[in-house]
This record gives structure tokens, sequence and C-alpha cells, in this order.
């Protein structure tokens, strides 16, 4: 046993003192970022030579140059805020919704009895096709927006939710109650921890059908927003600030993909997914 | 005289007896639908008394209900008929004084090895510099000092079921229940696991509830064994083990141990080849 223990010590020492990026993650990264830039030449060269008729497709630093002018000017913030915000906003509300119905379905006959028939229909719909009834009762302002976004969230996180909570090993939840744990406490303290990996999948799905359904509102309804501006650019022929629009996505979209990523990296040191 | 009043006064007279140690009445227990009929019956009218401090081991093939048992004096499964009372009363429910150690370990996975332990100590009331002063002891005693902020992904499964015995002995329950602790391991980390056992055994004097279906684990760490038949799960035979109490690596070579292994193979052997020919 001794020696098992020191092999295994060491190998743990080891596995701290690594660098913080590892080396062959290094050269992932290097030939991932090289993809994008080779990708990125080609766009502006392919625009410049004139191969491709430069309406159709601006060059990246026309696109590149839109975007700085706007910037100056403040429209892209007040484009990318109001996004950003309709975004959250609907997504923290199917949040709030989503998981206590997920748990109480898997908890409760009578609730699941409820919903279930709701969320087997509800899941696989096209819910965009509510965004006209939605506007009728809603209006066309940011609360028949954040309505619809929360209403394309709910259900992947729901769904998450129940099936994270539902059929639960029952050995950790055992051990707590001979530990001296109540029923209340059990849930918050170990039937929540043990589905999380489940509830941080269903909104890394959630994340981005609100980001889909953000811009699509935006570009149904018009009015400011990036998808209401492409939409706008798009009516007066003005190529460059449709492709500023999509560049301006592109990276709003990433960054708030990536921070739940790192979110749930932060949540989940624990699971065995964090030393892969 | 009714039944119910025949189930009350086995019920007292088992609370008179159960000053001290564990004693099981006529338990019988039964899966699925049993008012149809087609429910399992996986223990049929159990008695068994085990003394304070005792180390029994429950053994028998797989199916025979030694698991379902154990759960039952646990308090995690309700007790259908017959009554199992303790030193603190008849069992209900789960309680910090029968601790329990899985198979599988049952590890908070989110919590390091130290919270684990803190995590039944909290529970029991006890805070601040106390409640870490005692997890450490306790880390200490199964030789896991260093890992105590390693999450139990980052361990092998004899460090977790470590972790997980001390877990299960921070909260000093009276009694230690075990079902098949050591049965996910392999043999030299068992070997290991189990003189450690018997030597916190040995220092600590709790009573241990130990399931099994391995004869040697059975014969080295207990100081009697029942030994069980499957479907219905009956008690068939209990046997004292009567090898020193200080036991080792040259128990295992001790003549007596050597005999009474081959005994009660021969004995748990009839009861496996019974339950294959479904009798």
């Amino acid at each position: 046993m001794a020696t098992v223990q020191a092999t295994s010590r060491g190998s743990l020492k080891a596995k701290r003192a690594t660098p913080r990026i590892a080396p062959d993650r290094l050269v992932d990264i290097t030939v991932q970022a090289g993809v994008i830039v080779v990708l990125c030449l080609a766009w502006e060269f392919g625009a410049r030579v004139g191969a491709i008729n430069p309406f159709l497709l601006p060059s990246l630093s026309d696109v590149l140059a839109r975007i700085w002018a706007d910037a100056m000017s403040g429209t892209v913030f007040v484009d990318l805020g109001l996004t950003l915000y309709r975004t959250l906003a609907g997504f923290l509300i199917a949040a709030a919704l989503g998981i206590p119905i997920g748990v109480l379905m898997a908890r409760s006959a009578t609730v699941r009895w409820f919903f279930d028939p709701l969320i087997s229909v509800g899941f696989p719909m096209p819910k965009i096709a509510f965004l006209p009834i939605f506007i009728l009762w809603f209006d066309i302002y940011d609360t028949s927006k954040i309505i619809m976004v929360t209403f394309s969230c709910f259900f992947p996180i729901v769904a998450a939710t129940y099936a994270g909570t539902t059929g639960q090993d029952k050995w950790p939840i055992w051990s707590a109650r001979a530990l001296g744990a109540r029923e209340h406490e059990i849930l918050w303290e170990v039937r929540l921890p043990l589905a999380l990996p489940q509830i941080l999948t269903g909104l890394q799905v959630a994340l981005p059908v609100g980001m889909i359904t953000t811009i699509v509102t935006e570009m149904l309804m018009g009015g400011r927003g990036v998808g209401g501006s492409m939409i706008m650019a798009g009516r007066f022929a003005d190529s460059v600030g449709v492709f500023a629009g999509i560049v301006e996505i592109v990276f709003l979209g990433f960054a708030v993909v990536r921070s739940l990523e790192m979110l749930r990296a932060r949540l989940l040191v624990w699971h065995p997914e964090a030393r892969k | 005289m009714t039944t119910v009043a025949m189930a009350a006064d086995a019920r007292h007279e088992a609370a008179d007896r159960a000053r001290t140690g564990i004693h099981i009445d006529n338990v019988t227990h039964s899966y699925g639908a049993r008012a149809s009929g087609r429910g399992v019956v996986a223990l049929n009218r159990i008695c068994l008394d085990i003394a304070d401090g005792e180390f029994h081991a429950l053994l028998g093939p797989s199916g025979c209900g030694k698991s379902t048992l154990l759960y039952l004096i646990g308090g995690f499964l309700p007790i259908q008929e017959g009554a199992i009372v303790t030193t603190n009363g008849p069992v209900t429910q789960p309680g910090p004084d029968r601790a329990i150690v899985f198979q599988n370990f049952a590890l908070f996975p989110w919590k390091t090895v130290k919270q684990n332990v803190l995590y039944g100590l909290r529970k029991q009331g006890l805070k601040g510099e106390d409640a870490e002063e005692r997890a450490r002891d306790y880390i200490n005693l199964v030789h896991l000092s260093g890992f105590e902020d390693a999450y139990p992904s980052q361990l092998s499964g004899g460090m977790q079921q470590r972790a997980a015995i001390a877990r299960t002995l921070a909260v000093d329950p009276k009694t230690l229940l075990m079902d098949e602790p050591f049965g996910a391991l392999d043999a030299q980390t068992r070997r290991v696991m189990q003189e450690e056992l018997r030597a916190i055994w040995g220092r600590s004097r709790k009573t241990v509830v130990f399931v099994t279906h391995d004869v040697q684990e059975a014969v080295f760490l207990a100081d009697r064994i029942s030994i069980m038949s499957s479907r219905p799960g009956r008690i068939e035979h209990v046997i004292d083990v009567s090898l020193p109490r200080d036991r080792g690596e040259d128990t295992l070579e001790d003549r007596e141990f050597i005999h009474l292994s081959e005994q009660i193979w021969r004995l748990v052997r009839e009861q496996a080849v019974a339950a294959t020919r479904g009798r």
C-alpha cells in the first residue's frame, strides 16, 4: 500500500505542476487559429482580386472598417448591447422557470403528469411559429422578443434538468441520509449537485438557441439590435452593413458560449471531464 | 391473542433485550406486488441477535437477500414484517448511529475528501476547528493525509473506499454497516483493507455488520458468520469463528483458519448449488 500511495501522490503533484496549457493543446490552438486566419485571408484577397462581385461579398477590410466606424459612433454597442440583453434576459427567465419545473417533475408525479405532455409536444415544435401570436399579445418591443426567447430556451433546460434529477444514483442519497441529512437538505446538497452536469448541458444547448431566436425576432420586428440593423442594411442594399452584422454576431456568440463553457469548467472541477 | 397484539408483544420482548446490540426479530421482506402473490420474497422470518461490539458477517450467494437485510438494519427500506431493535430503539429510518459503507463508495463526487468527511460532522452539529480537527484525524486513520483536497475522481478505488470509511467512522456510529465494501477492489488492495478494517475495529470496539460473498473475507474478519440461503432468504447456519482477536498476515496460514474456511465453503456451496437448481 505504501508504494501505491507514494506513486499516486506523485502523479497528483505532477498534475498540479503542469503548466496551464499543455504542449499538445498549444499545437491544437495554433492550428485552429491558423485555419481561421487562412479563411480570413482567402476572404480578403478573394474579394480584392475581383474574383467575386464586391457587392455580393465585400472584402473583410471594408467590413472591419464599417464596424470600426460604427463603434466610433457608438451604434455597434447599442446593437450588441440590446441583442445581448434580450438573449440573456430571456435565457435567465427560462432557467429560473425550467430548472425548478424540471426538478419538480422528477420529484412529483402530479407535476410530471401536467408538464410531460406539454413538453413532449413543445420540445420538437418550431417555437418561432408562435411569434405572430406573441407580437399580437405583447407588442413589437422588448417584451415580446424576450418572451419568445424564454419560450425557446425553456424546453431544452427543463428536459435536461428532468433527465438529470430523475433516476439518480441512490447511493449518495442514502449516504447523506445515513449521515443525518433531512429530505429538504438532500435536494439542495445532493440531488442538485448530482444533476449539475446535465443541467449545465441543458443551459449550454439553450443559450445558442436563445441567441438565434433573438436575432430572428429582431429581423422580423425591426428596430435596434444586431438583427434589426442587418435587415435595415439589407433593405438599403448595403451588403457591407449586412456582413458587419454577421461578424458582430460571430464575436458575440463566441464570447457568450465561451463564457458559459468557462463557468462549466469552474463549477465542474470535480468532474472527471475536467481532467480530459 | 390477535396478530397485532402478538407483534406488539414481540416488539416489546425485542426491546427488552435491546439494551445493547442489534436484534432482528422475525423479519420478512418481499419485493414487488406482494398482495397479488407475484412478489419475490427476499427474506423469510429472519431472527438474529448481534451482540454489542461484535463483528458479524452475513455470507451467502448473490441474491440471497443479505444486502436487503443490511438495508433494513440501516433503515433505508421500510420494515414490512417483524422488528429490528438497536440500542437506540426500533429502527424506522436511517440514522448516524448506524452508518453505512457501500460497495461503490458513494462518496459525494463534487466534494473533496475533506469536504466529504466534514459533511457528516456538520450534520452532527460539529463546526469550525473541532470539525476540521476530527476530519483530519479520520483522514489520517485511513492513511489519506496529503489527499484532503483531492476529488474522488482523482483517487484510485482503494483510496476512494478509504475516504468513504473515514466519512462513515468520523460520525462515530455505534454500528458500522458494510455492504461488500471491498468487492470492487483488486485482490492486493482488498487484503490490505481487510487488515486495516480489522485493526480499526479492534481499537474502536464498534458493532460491525459486514455483507460479503467471499468466504475467506468473512472468516478473516468476523467473530460470527451467518450463512444465508437464497429465495426466500433465510439464515441457515450461524458459525462462531474461534480465531484469536489479533489477526494478520499469518492468520491466513493458520490451520484453524483453513479448516474453518473449507467447512464454511462447503455450506455456502450447498446454498449456491441449491439456488442455481432453483430448488
